[in-house]
């Protein structure tokens, strides 16, 4: 019946804005495509709806002039298919209606159409319709892309932020996670299970006794760096550095089934890395130091604590006193873990190293806990 | 049926598809013949429709106002009354002169 042969046909115009024209009239499309096509549009069009959704969904374009009789699929379903579609919702749909089809009109509004074009078209009415809408395509893109590009400044912002409390994979999962559930260091304290690792060097006091300012912090710097370092290859959470403590946190800010392991390990590591660095001050400087451990699990309070102007990632209670309290009492090359932390690392602890200390009445503690001394000297295997 | 000569006045950027959009008009009056042959009234109706849609369009005015009349009668099954539109749309078809400006 018609000479024409139009469907699926594209315009050579340089343009990024695609407009698809679906119309089973092929006179129609030809006129509408040309219309465009002289505007520096790029144009495809599509004979019939199922064709129309066809090329949607494979390419989509940035607008949609759509006929509403058709045979098939018509208009209507094409609209509300699109629209119904969240990978598509957002493309505008004219639909193209007799002027006088009010019924039409309803039933497209209905269907999710965003405009209206009478027939028989107008060329400047045709015109201002596209150009509206690509001026609102440009704009939702130029907003989209600046909140693409506000979300990049915010992650980076929180990546650098808490970089220093954790292991660069750790802030890495934070930070494509930030999206998703907010900041997690930024939300209510909570209270939740922990494990909490205290470290420090045994004999500290003489080192800086014997040593020049300049050297006590080279010193420092290289001790706790292999610390940092170990905390944060078992994704660790540091919380807080202090003279020559260290306190590491685990099962925060994200759960980890196998927190205890991760802090025996931690606990572990630390002595044996220190090792070395601590046989070249014994060679160097005639010091005798080591690393000293207190562990313990328990619940804890999370959160950011401080003021307006300056606020610290936060942990606080009972199981970080006593792994303090237990790191004090530790000797170089010691790990000192309370009773219920025991329980759960005791499967890696070769029995020849530990050493239970019985019912220990802590400092500043009004009830004993049961303490067991592990030593984690060299030879020691996890 | 008139004897006057029907001068439509079409941009010129349409003149490449004008060729083509007559001989589909032309097309369309067996199309319209057959049907009301067929007593079809539906698709004399959809016709109706298309011509005016498509008519004005490009710039003929006659061929949106006799699908107008077509799909008003076919709605109400006048068969006198689309026989005549189709013959004035024969005699329109073969008189039109185009000037491109």
């Amino acid at each position: 019946m018609n000479d024409r042969t139009a469907a699926g046909s594209t315009a050579d115009a340089p343009a990024d804005y695609r407009v698809l024209v679906v119309d089973d009239d092929l006179d129609m499309v030809a006129f509408l495509a040309r219309l465009l096509r002289d505007e520096g549009l790029k144009v495809e069009t599509a004979g019939d709806g199922a064709s129309a959704l066809m090329q949607v969904m494979t390419s989509p374009p940035d607008l949609i002039l759509l006929d509403v009789m058709m045979p098939g699929v018509s208009g209507f379903d094409v609209c509300r298919q699109l629209k119904g579609d969240e990978s598509t919702a957002l493309i505008p749909i004219v639909l193209v209606t007799a002027l006088d089809d009010s019924e039409s009109r309803v039933r497209g509004i209905e269907a999710g159409a965003d405009d209206f074009l009478s027939k028989p078209v107008k060329r400047e009415e045709l015109i201002a319709r596209v150009k509206t809408l690509r001026r609102l395509h440009d704009t939702r893109k130029e907003l989209e892309s600046r909140r693409l590009a506000a979300e990049v400044q915010r992650k980076e912002a929180i990546r650098k932020t808490f970089a220093r409390y954790i292991s660069p994979r750790l802030a890495e999962r934070i930070t494509a996670e930030a999206g998703e559930h907010g900041d997690p260091f930024q939300g209510r304290a909570q209270r939740t299970s922990v494990v909490a690792l205290f470290a420090d060097l045994r004999g500290f006091t003489r080192l800086t006794e014997q040593n020049e300012v300049g050297a006590v912090v080279a010193m420092l710097n290289e001790y706790f760096a292999v610390l940092t370092e170990t905390a944060y290859e078992h994704d660790g959470t540091i919380f807080n550095m202090a003279g020559d403590s260290l306190l590491v946190g685990f099962n925060v800010p994200f759960p980890q089934a196998d927190a205890a392991e991760r802090a025996w390990r931690t606990a572990l590591e630390m002595v044996a890395r220190f090792g070395p660095v601590a046989a070249s001050w014994q060679q160097r400087h005639g010091l005798t130091v080591g690393v000293g451990i207190g562990m313990c699990a328990g619940e804890a309070i999370i959160g950011n604590v401080g003021s307006t102007h300056y606020a610290s990632y936060t942990i606080i209670g009972n199981p970080v006193n006593t792994a303090a309290r237990l790191m004090q009492m530790a000797a170089a090359g010691e790990v000192l873990v309370c009773g219920p932390l025991y329980e759960r690392i005791r499967h890696l602890v070769p029995a020849g190293r530990v050493a239970p200390r019985g019912d220990v009445t802590l400092r500043g503690k009004s009830e004993s806990i049961p303490v067991f001394a592990i030593s984690a000297g060299a030879r020691e295997q996890a | 049926m008139t004897k006057n000569i029907h001068k439509v006045i079409i941009a010129k950027d349409l003149a490449d598809l004008i060729p083509v959009f007559i001989r589909n008009r032309q097309k369309e009056v067996e199309t319209l013949r057959t049907a009301l042959g067929a007593d079809d009234m539906e698709q004399l109706r959809q016709l109706g429709h298309r011509m005016k849609g498509v008519g004005n369009s490009y710039g003929f005015a006659k061929v949106s106002e006799i699908g107008e009349r077509v799909e008003d009668d076919a709605r109400t099954a006048d068969k006198t009354a689309i026989d005549a539109c189709i013959g004035e749309y024969a005699d329109y078809l073969s008189k039109v002169q185009i000037v491109y400006e």
